[in-house]
């Protein structure tokens, strides 16, 4: 392994050296690294568009709207009718066989177990991929939802689930409130105060256009993303 | 006012009607013209091939040249995008406290024919005459270079009896780009065979710009290609009057 | 591949080492209409969706100039934020690897799939793991790496290499691709439907995805703060291969590293945008080293330098490290949508190629490149992180001719004797008004009777092939105005 070892410090050494033909940058050696990256942010200037102008009927109105240009099925519902808007969902999509991640809300499946014959639902309590490639369906949480690119965020938490969860079944109901939804991206990250060690960003249901530019839905990831927006302003407060 | 015309060494060895046009231009409006016999080029054709110190003797010799100048008006784009872009790099590199003094107490006063006419002058309309239908081309130099927008369009929209004619992919380059129409001969002629379809579409009797090297380039293959449109330099449209029509190139 | 595939058969045709030079590699492009029709419909699309998102965003060049100054701050203090990814990455389970040539990261590589007993590894797209020629390579140690995008699927089922750095078989159209998909996929009855062929590939790589237990990615962004990888994808094929293998090496260039989470809140508002005029891209995935429960239990960074601090050195060169691989230089580009990416010579076509794939070679390939630009600027105009690349350009055409002008066979150089002729011409006015005279005098044999030039010799063919020339009109314009100057002066 010494080799590598030394690539290392030739690598730095390189970098050292590229840095030395230009007074902004870094001939200190390692313990100043500390010293010299405070503050460098400062430096940044962040003149876009930080927050968003819209109000909350419009930011709502604005995320469905995205959401469905990428393909994704969107209802919104109020949140009293959450339980029925998901049976709804799960009884039109003709599809018996779930996975769930275990932090779901009861209330979230247990109407759709009374009312659908055949509803199967299975809780990653540690589930073997195969088991979850076997699943018709997933039902989720979301961390956040940004309207201005119609956007869903997973932190991948025990109402979010594992990233498998949302890969391999072809069927992605995705549960969001709207005290949850931003209208910019750096909306989102004023959420996180702390970053996050995993995150997946979900913009509809997973595309190409590798052939012709001909945009098609479904590749490997799930083919439909369908999206309850429970409209529960002025009822609660942010979640996050 | 009194302007110094550098003329750009292409103009002057190719095409001098359009010298002569920006002198009749300024003159009617009022502007005495000077021009210094000694000048020569702006070095872009070296510096755009890598001759930078061949670039920097001629960016030099332009500089000292034109220090006493009050203003410097200039029929090309491209000459003076040579001059704001690339002289400082140059002067940076090569040149001394002195020649980078000089450049700096220059570049100011130095401007493109249409950027002259609206912006120092505040005119719009120069009172000229040219009955033809005319397309013009958005040269890249001009367009990306100079941020010229639409001055152009402006001035030739106050042309009495000319009729404008849009030009579709206007921000397409035509494939000049001075040697590399000769070191990449044949993509630049792939390049200017679409650039032509769009120019061709106008159904124009001219197709204008402020640079002569791109209407160069394009005149090249209408007139190989019989095509039936001609260019000609905006000085020469702009400098056209009832009483004086616009001297046209073959 | 039947249109271009001869060509495409020959692997080296993306080896600055021994690709062609610019010109002549281009001149069998433009030779192939259907492939310059691909390309040209591709890159219509891509430019005109990107163009109507860039408008709805009235704050895009406040991030353009947020995103190149976050670069710039990344590569100013490139060296400690690398120590700081190194550090934080590792505390949450993952190991780093340095390399410093595309040699030793092959062999890093090799040994970690080499203790894992793999035969086979999937990979997701990445043009690093292109530029280090690793899957030739793999396939020589007896490992079967799995593309999995699937324009990639489509090349290396196709034997075809890339030409394009978001969409790589831009240049394949969809009959070709039936045909490639029928034959190595044993599919008789495959339609040329796109739905059908992406189909096709979603069926033939399901398998692959649930068992082959390796996985290679590259990286969009190494994030130094918190030691975490992101990659920006569409089709689902980069989740599978970062969450199902039970091992994943990512490759990624030192430059990729950005120095906190929150610019990620600027980076991909311009990536996707950029890239295929999304507002988003499908699915960008961020992970930080290993999670007990979740995704692969064995995680390795290779850091690749293989040129990089050479570019990190050069003044005006290293703003080419600023490159977030978008693509949108290519698709704006008048040279590449005549030529396509293969011209190029390297992975990396296009604008951003023609400067950073000289600059990865030091200079000692790929010198045709900077010349491969009309220096439109429409590159310098879309670009994200306001990389100025005909500035580069520039830069390395000076690099390319010190180097050239010593050598011997240039003194017979036309372009190099011209244009030694012309600077002394141009030194003082007498003599260039000699020249002037001179010129008209000796191009008056190649004149027309319809004051044209028709046809050149030497360096002038290049023009005269396909445009005529005006003549040199009688009088040059000087000698009008002291013409003039002497009648005014006569008249006073």
């Amino acid at each position: 392994m010494s080799g590598i070892i030394d690539s290392r410090e030739r690598v730095l050494g390189r970098i050292r050296a590229a840095a030395r033909n230009f007074a902004a940058a870094d001939p200190q050696p390692a313990a100043k690294d500390a010293q010299e990256l405070a503050g460098a942010d400062a430096a940044i200037p962040r003149r876009y568009a930080r927050s968003g102008r819209l109000s909350a009927e419009a930011r709502m109105a604005l995320m469905a709207e995205r959401l469905r240009e990428y393909g994704a099925e969107v209802a919104v519902c109020k949140p009293e009718e959450l339980a029925a808007a998901i049976t709804q969902q799960i009884a039109a999509s003709g599809r018996r066989i779930f996975v769930a991640p275990p932090g779901i809300p009861v209330a979230w499946r247990v109407e759709v177990a009374n009312k659908i014959k055949g509803f199967e639902c299975s809780f990653d309590h540690g589930l073997q991929i195969g088991e979850i490639e076997q699943a018709e369906g997933v039902m989720t949480a979301a961390f956040c939802g940004i309207a201005d690119s119609g956007t869903i965020v997973l932190h991948h938490s025990a109402s979010e689930g594992r990233r498998m969860l949302t890969l391999l079944p072809d069927w992605h109901l995705c549960i969001l409130k709207a005290s949850q939804v931003v209208e910019t991206l750096p909306e989102y990250f004023d959420r996180c105060p702390q970053p996050p060690a995993l995150v997946t960003w979900i913009s509809g249901p997973s595309a190409t256009a590798d052939i012709e530019m001909t945009r098609i839905q479904g590749v490997h990831g799930p083919r439909f993303l369908n999206v309850i927006l429970a409209d529960d302003r002025g009822k609660e407060p942010a979640v996050h | 006012m009194r302007v110094s015309l550098f003329v750009t060494c292409y103009n002057d060895t190719l095409f001098p009607e359009t010298g002569r046009a920006v002198v009749s231009l300024l003159e009617r409006l009022g502007v005495e013209v000077e021009f210094l016999s000694r000048q020569t080029c702006c070095g872009q054709m070296h510096a755009n091939t890598g001759f930078r110190g061949e670039a920097f003797s001629q960016a030099k010799r332009l500089v000292r040249l034109y220090q006493d100048a009050e203003t410097v008006v200039i029929p090309s784009s491209s000459c003076v995008a040579m001059i704001r872009d690339q002289y400082p790099g140059l002067m940076e590199e090569l040149g001394n406290e002195e020649q980078r003094k000089q450049f700096a107490a220059l570049l100011p006063r130095v401007y493109e024919l249409t950027e002259f006419l609206v912006e120092k002058l505040g005119v719009e309309d120069v009172g000229a005459y040219f009955p033809h239908r005319v397309t013009y081309h958005a040269s890249c130099h001009a367009l990306r270079g100079l941020h010229a927008g639409d001055r152009p369009v402006r001035l030739l929209k106050k042309v009495r009896g000319l009729e404008l004619a849009p030009l579709e992919n206007l921000d397409r380059c035509c494939g000049f780009g001075g040697t590399f129409s000769v070191k990449n001969g044949e993509v630049s002629s792939a390049m200017l065979a679409v650039k032509l379809l769009d120019v061709l579409e106008t159904g124009a009797e001219f197709c204008t710009a402020l640079d002569n090297s791109c209407l160069m380039h394009l005149s090249g293959a209408m007139h190989r290609q019989y095509a039936g449109m001609r260019t000609i330099h905006i000085a020469q449209i702009l400098a056209s009057t009832q009483e004086q029509p616009a001297e046209v190139s073959p | 591949m039947s249109a271009p595939g001869g060509q495409l058969d020959d692997r080296a045709i993306l080896d600055p080492a021994h690709a062609p030079p610019f010109p002549a590699a281009a001149l069998t492009v433009l030779r192939d209409p259907q492939l310059r029709k691909n390309v040209a419909h591709a890159t219509d699309v891509i430019q005109a969706k990107r163009a109507l998102l860039v408008a709805e965003k009235t704050d895009w060049q406040e991030l353009r100039s947020a995103a190149s100054r976050i670069k710039e701050e990344a590569l100013d203090h490139l060296g400690a934020y690398l120590k700081q990814f190194e550090e934080r990455c590792t505390a949450a389970g993952g190991t780093v690897h340095w390399a410093a040539d595309a040699a030793e990261a092959r062999r890093i590589i090799l040994e970690i799939l080499r203790e894992e007993k793999a035969e086979e590894v999937i990979k997701i797209k990445t043009m690093t793991s292109a530029e280090i020629q690793l899957n030739p390579f793999l396939e020589a140690a007896g490992i079967r790496a799995h593309e999995t995008d699937l324009a990639e699927i489509i090349l290396q089922l196709g034997k075809g290499e890339p030409s394009h750095i978001v969409v790589p078989a831009l240049h394949v159209n969809r009959s070709q691709v039936r045909e490639v998909f029928a034959r190595r996929m044993g599919i008789e009855d495959l339609s040329d439907d796109p739905q059908a062929l992406t189909a096709a590939a979603r069926g033939f790589l399901r398998r692959k995805f649930l068992t082959v237990p390796m996985a290679i990615s590259g990286a969009n962004f190494l994030i130094a703060e918190t030691g975490a990888v992101v990659v920006v994808e569409s089709e689902g094929n980069g989740r599978m291969c970062l969450t199902l293998p039970r091992t994943l090496i990512t490759l990624a260039g030192i430059e990729k590293v950005l120095p906190r989470f929150a610019d990620l809140e600027v980076m991909l508002q311009l990536l996707a945008r950029s890239a295929t005029g999304e507002r988003m891209n499908p699915y960008t995935s961020l992970w930080t080293g290993v999670r007990a429960d979740d995704g692969p239990q064995r995680f390795h960074v290779v850091l690749l330098d293989n040129g990089r601090s050479s570019i990190l050195a050069r003044r005006t060169g290293r703003q080419t490290l600023k490159c977030i691989r978008c693509a949108a230089c290519m698709n704006a580009c008048p040279v590449y949508r005549q030529t396509g990416g293969h011209a190029y010579g390297s992975v990396y076509p296009g604008p951003i190629g023609a400067i950073l794939t000289p600059q990865l070679e030091q200079m000692q390939h790929a010198q045709s490149l900077p010349y491969a630009s009309s220096l439109c600027g429409a590159c310098y105009e879309v670009c994200p992180v306001k990389i100025n690349i005909p500035e580069v350009l520039l830069e390395l055409r000076a690099r390319v001719t010190d180097q050239e002008r010593r050598q011997a066979r240039r003194i017979f150089d036309p372009l190099y004797i011209g244009l030694r002729v012309a600077n002394l011409l141009f030194s003082r006015a007498w003599l260039f008004h000699a020249a002037q005279w001179a010129g008209r005098i000796g191009l008056r044999f190649f004149t027309g009777k319809d004051g044209w030039i028709h046809r050149l010799p030497g360096v002038g063919a290049k023009w005269t092939q396909t445009r005529d020339l005006r003549g040199l009109p009688r009088q040059t314009f000087h000698a009008w105005w002291t013409g003039r100057r002497q009648a005014i002066g006569n008249r006073h």
